[in-house]
């Protein structure tokens, strides 16, 4: 466990630290760029290949309309959900551990929604088509419909994405204007432009506080309702094992499961390359597991309660596609899923495991794995028994729609490794102000032990008086 | 013709002695109506400084509620025009010509999404932000790693009074500007 104690930081080095991470990072930064960038050249041939030849190499074909795309889709979305909790539901719960690491976790969530937003016009197949979701009718006078829960994800979509991008560059403004003092050349003239002129007048901060915590109180209810929305995509619909009421709960729950994962592994591998051992510490990510596991036990119940209330419905579909789940073609995948996301978090329960940094990537990635797999499990499976016996079929994704999957994680990587590059991933305020509190805390306790001690004293000497 | 702005720029170790300066200054003020105006700068929030700068009269919080209202509204107009328009063009037997529970997922991010971007106009009102910072050449940048500045605007004969305040309260460097 690192004995480095965070109030002893001075300011100074808090922010020679953080700035030398945009100079400096190991080797394996740009290794690991180098495989992002050529997955993302692999994503973008896969994709040509596509759009020439039509969806029917992916291969989609009838029942299977739904695909790795949709799955993909609703996996980047929950992503997302991650910066939410970081940034807003702990700040207005006052948790000061997450502010070393929330500033990633927002950038995090933009990146997923850029990249959750990608599927959608891949899966389109006619990707020119895509502005039919804007609000404005076209010749005919037909606008687009409104009841559709696809429109109602494009709205909450492009809010969410707007929102987040504001929230992160203004929650930027100070650490960009250190930025800014200590740069050179383009980086200077980018951190300016960004920081807007901020000076850290007491009016700025005021404004800035303000602002942060009234959009922190908006982030809430959008993030849950986004992916209630992203739910509905399939609980509005009478398929069976998607018409369910606890859906957009249970999508919530996996969304922030899916995103607490990403930030254990997006926390250890920044950890490495940018050297943030002292920022990134062991009870930081002992606090994360903990919420992590404390999330994954919410996502268990509700994806039992989900297997319970289809079992005691008695609907003959619904139960059939229950027992294809388990014991049909796409067995594999549901035992996967169950191993991934429901077993293997318990090993958080041990504080041992808790504190082993790469342990934890480790099984981080499985838990995103049993995510992703629930994902593919949630879209598939009922698309190859639904209420018309005669289509079923299984069909299983094929070389493009992997290769599109695989392009998604090295997009996203690369866009966010390329972002902590260039601007600071830890928050430098908001630590200074975690170590500004914490040294105040702890000398307030020694005057307060000093002043116990003495009060003892003057009693035992009027004892002895 | 604009009248020059004479200030002084002073740079304090830690918090404690910028506050110490504030309250020496604002008892001068009392005293002798010395300062126009008393800015203080900050590596990080101080809420504390209202006490003794005065509260910052900032109601971001109206923004927030009338951007949140204005959203509400214009997303349901929307919904309810496209159902109109709809109606007349693509007639469909019993449906509703305005569907209520998706038009409130729609006024829902509406609300949402203008709540926040006023709010964010609020921030920008209320912060002087974006500015330019040529006219502040005098900003010292050790400001934004550990340091505290105040920055003090007065009529040019009070200048000795004020920098003999920042002098008794310790601070590291004055700074003497006329704009």
């Amino acid at each position: 466990m690192s004995t480095y104690s965070m109030k002893d930081i001075e300011w100074a080095k808090i922010n020679k630290d953080v700035l030398a991470s945009l100079e400096s990072p190991r080797a394996l930064f740009w290794v690991v760029l180098a495989v992002c960038a050529l997955l993302v050249l692999c994503g973008v041939a896969a994709e040509v290949y596509q759009y020439n030849e039509g969806l029917g190499v992916a291969p989609m074909d009838r029942p299977h309309f739904w695909q790795l795309y949709i799955s993909n889709f609703v996996f980047w979305i929950g992503m997302s959900h991650s910066g939410t909790l970081l940034s807003a539901i702990l700040l207005l719960t006052k948790a000061d551990w997450r502010k070393p690491i929330y500033r990633f976790a927002e950038a995090m969530t933009l990146f997923s929604i850029l990249t959750a937003a990608i599927f959608p016009v891949i899966h389109l197949g006619r990707v020119w088509n895509m502005y039919w979701v804007l609000p404005y009718p076209n010749e005919r006078g037909i606008w687009p419909n409104f009841r559709s829960p696809l429109l109602w994800d494009a709205a909450a979509i492009t809010t969410y994405a707007t929102r987040s991008a504001l929230f992160l560059s203004v929650g930027m403004s100070p650490a960009l204007a250190i930025c800014q003092d200590n740069a050179r050349g383009w980086r200077k003239k980018l951190y300016t432009a960004l920081s807007m002129g901020w000076m850290g007048r007491a009016s700025e901060w005021m404004a800035f506080r303000k602002t942060y915590v009234l959009i922190a109180c908006f982030l809430v209810p959008l993030a849950v309702s986004v992916h209630s929305i992203v739910a509905s995509d399939f609980a509005m619909s009478i398929m069976p094992d998607w018409h369910i009421t606890s859906f957009p709960p249970y999508f919530v729950a996996g969304a922030l499961y899916s995103g607490c994962a990403a930030i254990i592994t997006l926390f250890v591998m920044l950890r490495y390359l940018f050297k943030f051992e002292a920022y990134m510490t062991t009870e930081i990510m002992d606090k994360t597991a903990k919420l992590t596991f404390a999330i994954a036990m919410v996502w268990n119940f509700l994806n039992l309660g989900e297997y319970a209330s289809i079992w005691y419905s008695n609907d003959m579909f619904e139960k059939e596609v229950l027992l294809q789940k388990f014991f049909g073609p796409y067995a594999p995948v549901v035992w996967g899923m169950l191993i991934c996301a429901t077993v293997a978090p318990f090993a958080m329960a041990f504080e041992k495991f808790r504190h082993n940094m790469w342990a934890m990537f480790w099984l981080s990635l499985v838990l995103q794995l049993g995510m992703w797999l629930e994902r593919f499990q949630i879209v598939s499976p009922p698309l190859a028994s639904n209420h018309e016996p005669w289509t079923w079929a299984v069909v299983w994704p094929g070389t493009v729609q992997l290769t599109l999957t695989a392009a998604s994680f090295g997009w996203f990587t690369m866009l966010f490794l390329i972002f902590c590059k260039v601007f600071p991933s830890v928050s430098m305020y908001e630590v200074k102000e975690m170590v500004f509190h914490r040294r105040h805390a702890s000398s307030r306790a020694e005057m307060e032990d000093i002043g116990k001690i003495k009060d003892e004293v003057v009693r035992s000497e009027e004892g002895l008086a | 013709m604009r009248r020059k702005k004479h200030l002084l720029f002073a740079t304090f170790e830690d918090f404690d002695k910028a506050r110490d300066a504030v309250t020496e200054l604002k008892m001068l003020d009392l005293k002798e109506m010395v300062v126009d105006e008393i800015e203080l700068y900050s590596p990080i929030e101080h809420p504390e400084v209202e006490e003794i700068l005065g509260e910052f009269h900032q109601p971001i919080q109206r923004f927030t509620f009338f951007g949140a209202l204005t959203g509400a509204l214009c997303a349901f107009l929307l919904v309810a025009a496209a159902g109109q328009a709809m109606f007349t063009v693509q007639p469909q037997g019993g449906k509703p010509v305005i569907p209520i529970p998706p038009a409130i997922v729609i006024t829902y991010e509406g609300t949402i999404l203008f709540g926040v971007l006023c709010t964010l106009a609020a921030f920008f009102i209320y912060a002087g932000l974006p500015r330019r910072m040529k006219k502040y050449s005098h900003y010292d940048q050790r400001v934004s790693e550990d340091h505290i500045a105040i920055e003090v605007t007065m009529l040019p004969e009070h200048t000795d009074k004020v920098r003999k305040a920042f002098e008794n309260c310790g601070a590291l460097e004055i700074r003497e500007v006329t704009q």
